[in-house]
């Protein structure tokens, strides 16, 4: 049966699964590796506003949800627990509990959503938006609208980055209901899950920058 | 088979995930108790993102395997980590070592220069005396 497996999942120049799976793995590092610079884009731009308008950037985050962020820090990094987990199962060959670790990721990144969807919504219902959309009669001190400037833009490229991974990890739990991962190939598991621990990892910087520093 | 047998012992087993997602909730735990005390500014904003790279480093070396694989895959996120440092350090140095009106108006740089009386950038006629400084933009 293994035999079969490897076969139907080897590529015709690779040797053996195991080379197969090093290079989906280091090729798989290499796309994280352009998605932290991506982000890093981000946090230079956090980082240069932060400086040039330090009291702005104080007053504004005061106006961020830190229950709601943390709960979501929270969500996340359960998250994270459970697909590392779903891993482990498709490594030993049990899709059953693959696929429910995988529905209970999506399912986390799903709350994730909708909390930040509540606290959009409030941002926009109150005007605090970037540049000349900043209504909010709260705060004014210069740069504030820079602030929500860099929030929009670095939580917006986040939450993108949940949905995409909560399509990935869905095409992910739905191979492995299929039954197509056995302890000699789970390599999509594997770096769909390391995706996801991706997004997680980013917003392990994003909240305590955009929530409380 | 006895290579996967071999990896199989490698790998971390359920227990040591949720070790591990024990300590990333504490230390997110930690992170807001320490926010929430009156230490200076600076202290906490370094115990944030101090404690927030021990977190990222727990999800990289555990949940991504990092510890278990290594290898050139360490090296990728070494390299990234690299480019992260230059990105941010070198912009963060163009910014603060900048002629103050070269960074944007009502930024931290200008801070304490008196608007009107501040010779203009060479090539552009100063203001008269006595410009009221504009209200801030919102």
């Amino acid at each position: 049966m293994h035999t079969e497996a490897r076969t139907a999942h080897l590529a015709h120049h690779f040797p053996d699964l195991k080379s197969q799976e090093h290079a989906a793995r280091l090729g798989m590092w290499l796309f994280l590796s352009t998605e932290i610079l991506l982000f890093t884009v981000l946090f230079t731009a956090y980082a240069v506003y932060r400086y040039l308008f330090p009291a702005a950037f104080d007053e504004a985050s005061r106006l961020a949800h830190v229950a709601m962020g943390a709960t979501n820090t929270v969500v996340l990094i359960t998250s994270s627990l459970t697909v590392a987990l779903a891993i482990h199962y498709a490594r030993r060959g049990e899709s059953r509990k693959t696929v429910a670790l995988l529905a209970v990721t999506i399912a986390c990144g799903a709350i994730f959503m909708v909390l930040k969807g509540f606290e959009y919504h409030h941002h926009f219902v109150e005007g605090q938006l970037p540049g000349r959309y900043y209504t909010y009669a709260g705060v004014s001190v210069p740069g504030v609208p820079m602030y929500f400037t860099v929030y929009f833009l670095m939580t917006g490229l986040h939450g993108l980055h949940v949905l995409i991974g909560m399509g990935v990890l869905a095409w992910v739990a739905l191979r492995a209901a299929r039954g197509e991962f056995s302890p000699a190939y789970s390599t999509p598991v594997e770096l769909g899950g390391l995706y996801w621990h991706l997004v997680d990892l980013i917003w392990i910087f994003l909240f305590p920058l955009l929530y409380l520093v | 088979m006895a290579a996967n047998a071999h990896s199989e012992g490698k790998h971390l087993g359920p227990a040591q995930y949720v070790m591990v997602w024990a300590a990333l909730m504490v230390l997110t735990g930690v992170t807001l108790a320490v926010w929430k005390t009156n230490m200076s500014f600076e202290l906490r904003v370094v115990a944030a993102l101090g404690i927030a790279t021990v977190k990222a480093a727990l999800v990289a070396l555990f949940f991504m395997h990092l510890w278990e694989h290594g290898g050139a895959t360490r090296l990728v996120l070494a390299a990234s980590m690299m480019f992260v440092v230059l990105l941010i350090g070198l912009t963060l140095a163009d910014n603060m070592t900048r002629f103050p009106y070269a960074n944007p108006p009502y930024s931290v740089t200008q801070e304490g220069i008196p608007f009107v009386d501040q010779a203009p950038p060479a090539g552009l006629p100063p203001p008269p005396k006595g410009t009221p400084r504009p209200p801030p933009p919102h």
